[in-house]
């Protein structure tokens, strides 16, 4: 054994867990033509999709897990999987935004799920298996 | 019951049986499987659906300077 240089795994749980853990959060969908990504601070409305029962500010996030560890890594994923219901949406859209409402819509990520359009139908978002290697979000 | 299933669309309540019904994939490695549903009356998709299966989420590594 020998020492190592590190950020230890339990502040990277703790900075995740500061943003997810007992949040209320919502997932939004952007235009393909919109300039929206991580380097945004906050949700907002510049570019999101609109149709038929979408709701501006998109869909509610089922947040039942917390931030975990897993040796220095640090990981979180919706417990659910992320629904809209018999939606209209006509215009390509390709990115999903899922952001606090707790912490004044601060966008926690940002997920490119390829352009498509919906009509009269659901889209149905799968979230990935939660551990330290496939989770929505890793700090490593 | 012999009643012919419906199925909602943009046209209203239609039978299925009228309907085409194609599927598609689109494969993202590593990143996402996707499964689009269309269901069309001659050229117009009168329904669809998408179903994406996230296989990875987003990681960020962590840096830390030497003292």
């Amino acid at each position: 054994m020998s020492n190592t240089t590190g950020i230890s795994g339990a502040a990277k749980q703790a900075a995740l867990s500061a943003i997810v853990d007992g949040k209320t959060l919502k997932a939004a969908l952007f235009l393909a033509s919109a300039s929206r990504g991580p380097t945004d601070a906050t949700y907002t409305t510049t570019g999101e999709v609109s149709g038929t029962n979408y709701s501006a500010g998109g869909e509610s996030v089922t947040n039942g897990n917390t931030a975990a560890l897993s040796g220095t890594t640090a990981f979180w994923t919706p417990s659910a999987s992320i629904v809209y219901t018999n939606v209209t949406l006509s215009t390509p859209f390709d990115l999903v935004m899922i952001y606090s409402t707790t912490d004044s819509n601060r966008n926690i990520c940002t997920n490119n799920i390829g352009s498509q359009t919906i009509t009269a139908g659901t889209l149905t978002l799968t979230m990935p298996t939660n551990d330290s290697s496939t989770g929505l979000v890793r700090f490593a | 019951m012999d009643d012919e299933p419906l199925i909602w669309t943009t046209k209203g309540n239609v039978p299925v049986s009228s309907l085409e019904y194609e599927t598609k994939w689109v494969i993202a490695p590593g990143d996402f499987v996707k499964l689009v549903e269309e269901y069309r009356l001659g050229d117009e998709v009168v329904r669809s659906n998408a179903h994406v299966l996230s296989l990875r989420g987003l990681g960020s590594n962590s840096l830390v300077a030497s003292l």
